[in-house]
């Protein structure tokens, strides 16, 4: 079904909270996945992916150990897209100064690029990482694809490299307009329903704070 | 040549204020009138199949220079026990879309099956905006019997109300499959916010005109009879009117860089006439009249909730003492401006300062309107957290911004009486209580004062060379509040400085401010957190929109019916 990407973005953020994620991190899991639907990337259906794989895992698990390793690597062995992504994000001057950030075992990679596209936005050079074959190139704005794009949506990448700066070569222009199939909206609509207070007949009188009626 | 500094956020951004905040010529509305009569857009009726039982379609379509756009109503017959403003309703008096474009029957035939449901409907990138409105079944009833009997409606009666529907909801930017905001952003007539939204209202405005004059005119068929044309200058007294509850109290806090360019501009506005040095006599003369006819405005403005009573009563106090000192006060002395808003500061209730900045604005469009550029916000550039920040820095920003929070004795159980959450019934936004309701485990992060204090404390034993992201590593439940503290470091209107989960909160403040920017007049509290308000009262008519009526026209002309 054809969403908007504020419903993609509304839906990815209660989802991502509902599945433990704190809210800040909610929010750039929303922001993230909205920008790769832009660009027509199955971002919603990885998120869901994603969400399923980690739910309510305490986060410390799947972080980066130490942001001043070499290689970053989560204790429990994988990392998480969201939170390496932020970190990433969090680094970009960091990623410039030292050129490149190398990730082991990073869950659903392609979640943790538009944390690349921020970090690009920040450091007004294009951002660029490799996995697998597969080059990805942004400077926040556009998105450009080299190698073998079968590994854009793979489960886990043994090793991901970030770097910058990058050069653009060639680029997708987003089409602002996402395509979800209603079994991965459904899929997030489980993790959103978590975030919802239940109806109770008080709720529904006070909380709102008028009447069922309006006859006047 | 003196320059007004800007005022404080300290002092702007409290609720009390943002609570008092008045319509002005930087409102949404008024911005949008201006420009269709600058551009000279032309509007038509396009369609309107409606029975005599209230039932069927209309269109109204209007023509920017490079685009259309089109008001598709859909008309129904809704018996009243059905009738609620409240999200979680089902059912309405109208609904509407607004069309990017001119529809086809194909496309009326899809809306048909979509429009009426509302949120359980879809629309596609081809609409704009989805909306519904109820009957304000008194001024309804009245109305059309009287056209139907052959007289006028009670002026009187009208004036009590202000309008003959009232909005629940007016959804745009992507909601419900509709077209995203990016879409369109890029038109120049929807470069300032909310102006699809504004639109979409003041066609709807044009379409409860017609249809309460074909109403009048079945009824009167009915009984053989004809009945009589609504006076043009009556129906232009005639607002439509919006019914909001909390959902709008969160978009405040959740778009805050979007919320400092509001403020930032009516403060930029504030501050360039406040700088004027001498003002012309055409100016003063201007300021006058639009003074006397903002008296007839707030005239005409009642409320029954006992807040807003105590408001009105301090604000026409204020316009006493206002219409003394202007009386005695040579407005063509230097920087007259400046002097009358600091006497107001001084003098006059926080609801009559802020009614006075909004007129100050008024005589200086050539100095004020081109700050209407500046109110829309692109958020990704600011959406990133600079992680290279020092602790010491975020320290010092959080001492900054929320020096107030940071005071505040958070265990304290009135000072986080409530808590906002989102219900699973049509996802409806409520307020409940922290102590006596099981809500707190589905809790909205809609108390940053809160937040930002918690952050505060937890900093506490980290060395100030640390940097911020390595904080958040470890911390990453603080990373909203990082952010909102560095969005606020650059953007220092978009927080709002107070509690919002106190046991004294009104959430209606949070309204009236947004409403207010819309260019909502008689806001009229329900209860804390649900409002009533006019939009568009006395605004001329699409086709009788020109460059000469596009502006003040909410201010009512002293010899005409009034509104």
């Amino acid at each position: 079904m054809s969403h908007s990407l504020n419903e993609i973005e509304a839906m990815s953020k209660r989802a991502a909270r509902g599945s433990g994620l704190s809210w800040g991190l909610a929010e750039e899991a929303a922001k993230g996945t909205r920008w790769l639907s832009a660009f027509n990337l199955p971002g919603a259906a990885l998120l869901a992916q994603l969400l399923e794989m980690n739910d309510r895992l305490p986060l410390v698990d799947v972080s980066p150990v130490s942001l001043r390793a070499t290689f970053w690597r989560a204790p429990s062995g994988r990392l998480s897209p969201l939170i390496a992504g932020a970190s990433l994000s969090d680094c970009a001057v960091q990623l410039m100064e030292r050129g490149s950030i190398t990730m082991e075992h990073l869950c659903v990679p392609l979640l943790a690029v538009p944390f690349m596209g921020g970090a690009a936005l920040r450091l007004q050079n294009p951002v660029a990482v490799a996995w697998d074959g597969l080059k990805l190139t942004t400077d926040g704005h556009h998105l450009s694809l080299e190698g073998d794009t079968e590994k854009l949506t793979i489960n886990l990448a043994e090793r991901v490299t970030f770097y910058a700066p990058a050069e653009m070569i060639g680029h997708r222009k987003p089409v602002i307009r996402a395509n979800v199939s209603p079994e991965d909206w459904d899929r997030l609509a489980i993790f959103a329903h978590r975030t919802f207070a239940p109806a109770t007949e008080e709720s529904r009188l006070r909380g709102a704070g008028a009447g069922l009626n309006d006859n006047d | 040549m003196m320059n007004v500094p800007l005022r404080d956020p300290d002092t702007v951004m409290r609720l009390v204020r943002l609570g008092s905040l008045h319509q002005s010529r930087l409102s949404f509305m008024r911005i949008l009138t201006r420009r269709m009569a600058r551009e000279k857009w032309r509007f038509a009726q396009t369609e309107f199949h409606i029975n005599d039982r209230g039932e069927g379609h209309a269109v109204y379509t209007a023509y920017a220079p490079d685009h259309a756009y089109s008001l598709i109503a859909f008309a129904h017959n809704l018996p009243n026990e059905k009738r609620s403003d409240r999200v979680i309703a089902e059912a309405w008096d109208a609904t509407f879309t607004l069309f990017d474009g001119i529809p086809t029957p194909k496309d009326i035939a899809r809306l048909a099956q979509n429009i009426p449901l509302q949120e359980a409907g879809r629309v596609t990138s081809t609409e704009l905006s989805v909306s519904r409105a109820n009957r304000s079944v008194r001024l309804w009833d009245h109305v059309v019997s009287a056209l139907a009997a052959g007289h006028q409606p009670s002026q009187d009666q009208i004036d009590r109300v202000g309008y003959l529907m009232r909005t629940t909801a007016v959804y745009g930017s992507g909601k419900l499959g509709a077209a995203d905001r990016e879409m369109i952003a890029d038109r120049p007539e929807f470069a300032v916010p909310f102006q699809v939204e504004m639109l979409s209202v003041y066609l709807t405005r044009w379409f409860v005109r017609d249809l309460v004059q074909h109403m009048a005119d079945c009824q009167a068929a009915e009984a053989g009879n004809t009945a009589a044309n609504l006076d043009s200058a009556i129906a232009r007294s005639i607002g439509i009117g919006n019914s909001t509850g909390l959902g709008m109290a969160p978009f405040l806090l959740n778009h805050p860089v979007l919320f400092n360019n509001w403020i930032a501009a009516r403060e930029a506005a504030l501050s360039r006439v406040r700088s004027v040095e001498n003002a012309t006599p055409e100016a003063i003369a201007l300021f006058r009249a639009l003074f006397a006819r903002n008296l007839q405005l707030l005239g005409n403005w009642r409320s029954g909730h006992p807040v807003q009573v105590t408001k009105l009563e301090a604000l026409r106090d204020d316009t006493t003492r206002l219409q003394n000192y202007l009386s005695e006060m040579d407005l063509a002395a230097p920087y007259a401006w400046d002097a009358l808003y600091r006497w107001a500061e001084a003098h006059l209730s926080t609801e009559g300062q802020e009614w006075i900045v909004s007129l100050l604005l008024e005589p200086y469009g050539e100095i004020v309107d081109s700050l209407a550029e500046t109110m829309a916000a692109d958020n990704t550039a600011t959406f990133r957290i600079a992680g290279k920040m020092s602790l010491g820095e975020l320290r010092s920003l959080l001492e900054n911004i929320y020096g107030w929070a940071i005071e505040t004795d958070w265990a304290e159980p009135a000072n986080k009486a409530r808590a906002w959450y989102v219900s699973e019934e049509k996802l409806e936004p409520r307020l409940g209580e922290r102590f006596k309701e099981p809500i707190e485990a589905f809790e909205q992060p809609l108390a940053p004062g809160r937040d930002a204090a918690e952050l505060y404390a937890c900093l506490a034993h980290w060395p100030s060379d640390a940097t911020v992201a390595n904080f958040l590593l470890r911390h990453p439940e603080h990373r909203h509040s990082v952010r909102r503290s560095q969005i606020v470091g650059r953007a220092p209107y978009a927080e709002i400085r107070d509690n919002t989960i106190s046991d004294q909160i009104m959430p209606i403040d949070m309204l009236r401010c947004k409403l207010a920017f819309f260019g909502a007049t008689k806001f009229d509290p329900r209860s804390d957190r649900w409002v009533r308000i006019c939009l568009y009262g006395n605004a001329p008519m699409p086709p009788e929109l020109t460059q000469e009526n596009c502006d003040y026209w909410v201010y009512p002309d002293l010899d005409e019916v009034s509104a």
